[in-house]
């Protein structure tokens, strides 16, 4: 069973995505800033899919993934932000992130997000 | 010859007696042989009476002597012959008697014709003394040396000169000052003295001393004198003083002079003609008109002197017409060709005249040169006109009034307004015809009185059940003769409309730019309560296996949890939560929809395309609490078949055309129109794509039409719509497209929107 990260500084928000795909049936860590998350990496088990906020305390979302993506170049991304003037940079772009991966707050319906999650644990050569 | 002398006398006196009727009886008493000449006149046989008185004398005799017969014989003879002799005397003495008589009345006659002669020579005399001492004449005589020598008194009572200072003179030596002025008259005249020739009426100015002014005037004639051996001896000759007729003649003069002055001085045409057209007086001006000299005109023809046949016939049929009828003639406008060719317009008036010495009519023209005052009064009429055009072209209405508020003008607009004329509107009180600017009465004479515009902004008016608004300001009128005020009224209906427009941008932007401040903050919320919910639902769903474990390991019956959340509403009120959050949402996302984007999103769309999955979109909004299903409205396509692809952003204009389709099919299910229809309509336009959307649903009054583009302005019921649709369509094509959105629509005739985007990529940019 793999793993999902989520990174969000709203604890609801955090908590009512950590409920909804745990109900999927898969283990999510869910933490408030990237520094405890980075923390839980380095000790647990590998993360198939990061689901990330854009606006954190410690760290802005764009470079929280490319800090990942350097240290697990396996990792999937999806990023989740509450700023509807989000724009995605190239380099990120570049590596293989679109706008099929950009979901606004608020989601009125957590079920997409879930689809896209799951679509993401399946081996990149296994994908559609 | 006794008897002869004796009746010499009577026959002298008898004739002196047939002179003298009243015959002296003394006279005739004393001369018995007056008879005799009784005799002669009676007829010859009574001649025998005085022989018959001899015979009774002889017949005594006889009876005294026979021998006396023999005597008496003898004496009969010699009384006989003596008879005889006496009657031949008798005849002699008559025939003589007869031509003493004739020779008498000859005599006399000579004697009365010499009387008359003396008679007349006496008369003649006495006239010629009168007349010389009458006339202004003298007699003068002058010597072999010119040098005068006598003077007849008439001289000196006549010039005022003593004859002393003339006498033993010569005429040139009187006359200095005249010899100097003009000395070849006197040349001539010494000539002709030299060569003792008679002269007539030589005219020179005689001045001896300073206290005779001018002098006097003579006019002298003179014939030489030559004695019996015909030797010259001298002149003698009149002279007459004309100093006075000098004097009048030179008045005369003078006063033509003046006048001849007068009328070349006057700048007008004054000029006479006769009936056949031939100038008999002309001024300087009208010389100067015709570029010749006034010489040059008198006695000759008009028509041979003007360029312009046509106007010499006009003006000499005016003239004729004038001299005809004695009448004066006015002739207000007139065109006159110059010699130059340049064209004049003249004013003429024409008197009938009398040429004195002729008395023969003429006509005497005055022409006046009003081309200035015409062209003056064309440039005030062209003047007239051309701010006339002006104040008609101008955007406002204008009233010009006067103090007392009554109308002096109004522009084309002020007439539309009154449905009045300018030249119907003077005179009138403009509150009488303006009755929505009647308040402005005040105004008007305040501004007069502090001489300063007032300005009345943004009245409101309505027209034909419309607001409209109109800036009114009072302008005095400061000039002498235009007095008054002119009240400008502006429709600044559109301007305020704009104006709205403009607010409405200012706050939809700023809208957007407090929508993307807040948008973070606003939307964690809003997940939180719509997660929130959906995981609540979830997690009571008792088809979850979870759930299911879960209450399981707690011993509780789901379903019945379940049964009663349903019982209970709790799950209508969960999913109120949800909807609610959602709408939140979209509240938000809108409103984000105001913010400027920076980057482009504009691509070549294919615009059949694009309406056709619009309508598609709509097709599946299908909404039953909405109450309406847009599968039961007639879709009506009108695509030009010109237009093919556009420049613009995709999606935006997608949610415009949706969201107008949306509002069309909301309004006409509301309305409940019976046969639904939308027109979905393309044009291509000069420089831009026209898409109009057109129901025929209930349509919107004015008011709303006003307010339709303002954000949270809605007509639909709380909750149905944000009020944000159409402010974002309006923003999304006129800030982000630079194109229009208008709307047109009347109550009961539908809705017509009408989208504007330019055609060409840049201008949309």
């Amino acid at each position: 069973m793999a793993w999902i990260l989520i990174v969000d500084d709203e604890e609801m928000i955090r908590e009512n995505l950590k409920a909804y795909l745990e109900d999927e049936g898969w283990r999510v860590a869910a933490f408030a800033a990237v520094a405890p998350a980075l923390c839980w990496l380095q000790t647990g088990d590998p993360c198939q899919v990061c689901i990330m906020d854009m606006r954190l305390p410690d760290m802005d979302g764009n470079t929280a993934i490319r800090t990942l993506h350097q240290m697990y170049p396996e990792m999937e991304f999806l990023i989740h932000t509450g700023s509807s003037s989000y724009n995605l940079p190239d380099d990120l772009r570049a590596l293989g992130l679109d706008e099929s991966r950009v979901y606004q707050k608020p989601l009125s319906d957590m079920a997409p997000l879930a689809t896209a999650v799951h679509m993401l644990t399946v081996p990149r050569e296994n994908r559609i | 010859m006794l008897l002869v002398v004796v009746s010499l006398f009577p026959t002298t006196h008898s004739i002196a007696n047939q002179l003298q009727p009243t015959s002296d009886p003394l006279v005739v008493a004393t001369h018995t042989p007056p008879s005799p000449p009784k005799l002669a006149l009676t007829p010859s046989n009574e001649t025998s009476d005085p022989q018959s008185d001899n015979e009774l004398q002889s017949g005594t005799a006889r009876q005294k002597t026979g021998m006396l017969e023999t005597i008496l014989h003898y004496a009969t003879w010699i009384l006989a012959l003596l008879a005889t002799i006496a009657i031949a005397a008798l005849l002699w003495s008559t025939l003589l008697q007869r031509q003493v008589a004739q020779r008498t009345r000859q005599l006399q006659r000579e004697l009365n014709e010499r009387r008359q002669v003396e008679t007349a020579l006496r008369e003649s005399e006495i006239r010629f003394r009168d007349v010389t001492e009458a006339a202004s004449d003298w007699i003068w005589e002058m010597d072999e040396n010119m040098r005068f020598t006598y003077l007849s008194e008439r001289f000196f009572a006549l010039t005022g000169i003593a004859p002393q200072h003339v006498l033993s003179r010569t005429r040139w030596e009187l006359a200095t000052g005249d010899l100097a002025n003009d000395p070849q008259k006197w040349q001539r005249h010494r000539q002709l003295l030299e060569l003792h020739q008679p002269f007539r009426d030589f005219v020179y100015q005689t001045r001896l001393n300073d206290n005779q002014g001018d002098g006097r005037h003579l006019k002298v004639s003179g014939k030489p004198i030559h004695d019996g051996l015909g030797r010259f001896r001298g002149y003698r000759g009149t002279g007459t003083d004309i100093t006075e007729q000098v004097k009048a003649e030179k008045a005369l003069h003078e006063s033509e002079l003046r006048l001849r002055r007068i009328i070349d001085l006057v700048p007008h045409l004054i000029f006479a003609k006769d009936r056949y057209g031939h100038f008999l007086l002309a001024n300087r001006a009208t010389a100067k008109a015709y570029g010749t000299s006034i010489e040059a005109l008198i006695n000759r023809s008009h028509r041979q002197i003007h360029g312009s046949d046509e106007e010499v016939e006009r003006m000499l049929t005016d003239d004729l017409e004038v001299i005809e009828s004695g009448v004066s003639k006015l002739i207000p406008e007139e065109a006159f060709t110059d010699h130059t060719g340049h064209t004049r317009t003249m004013q003429t008036i024409k008197i009938p005249f009398t040429e004195p010495g002729s008395n023969k009519t003429a006509a005497l023209g005055v022409s006046i040169d009003i081309t200035e005052q015409k062209h003056a009064k064309e440039e005030v009429a062209r003047m007239r006109l051309y701010l006339k055009n002006i104040i008609d072209s101008m955007p406002s209405i204008l009233i010009g009034v006067d103090p007392w508020g009554y109308i002096t003008v109004l522009n084309q607009l002020a007439e539309e307004m009154s449905g009045s004329s300018w030249e119907a509107a003077q005179g009138r009180f403009f509150g009488e015809l303006f009755p929505q600017l009647e308040n402005q009465f005040e105004q008007v004479r305040q501004a007069i009185r502090r001489g300063r515009p007032i300005k009345t902004p943004r009245m409101t008016f309505d027209v034909g059940g419309e607001l409209h608004y109109a800036d009114v300001m009072v302008y005095p009128l400061m000039a002498e003769s235009a007095n008054g005020a002119v009240i400008r009224m502006d429709d600044v209906t559109a301007r305020v409309r704009i104006e709205s427009m403009m607010v409405q941008t200012e706050k939809m932007l700023s809208v957007g730019g407090l929508a993307a401040g807040m948008a973070h903050e606003i939307n964690n919320p809003l997940g939180v309560i719509m997660q929130g919910s959906q995981n609540i639902l979830r997690r009571i769903d008792p088809t979850m296996p979870r759930n299911r474990a879960a209450a399981a390991a707690m011993g509780v019956d789901l379903h019945q949890i379940n049964r009663y959340l349903v019982d209970r509403d709790i799950l209508h009120f969960l999913e109120g939560i949800r909807e609610a959050g959602a709408r939140a949402a979209k509240i938000v996302a809108d409103m984000l929809s105001f913010s400027r984007r920076s980057e482009s999103r504009f691509t070549l769309v294919d615009l059949e395309e694009m309406l056709e999955t619009v309508l598609r979109l709509a097709a599946s909004d299908y909404d039953l609490k909405k109450k309406y299903d847009f599968r039961r409205i007639t879709i009506k396509r009108d695509y030009d078949p010109a237009l093919h692809v556009m420049y613009c952003d995709k999606t935006e204009i997608e949610q415009v055309i949706l969201n107008l389709l949306k509002n069309a099919a909301q309004a006409m299910a509301d309305e409940g129109t019976l046969s639904p229809t939308i027109i979905l309509r393309t044009r291509q336009e000069p420089d831009t794509v026209l898409i109009e959307v057109i129901d025929n649903g209930p349509g919107m009054d004015q008011k709303i039409l006003n307010r339709i583009f303002e954000p949270f302005f809605t007509t639909k019921e709380v909750g149905a719509g944000t009020g944000l649709g159409l402010s974002v369509s309006y923003f999304i094509i006129t800030e982000q497209h630079n194109g229009r959105l208008l709307v047109h629509s009347k109550p009961g005739q539908g809705a017509c929107f009408s989208i504007r985007l330019p055609l060409n990529r840049e201008a949309s940019l």
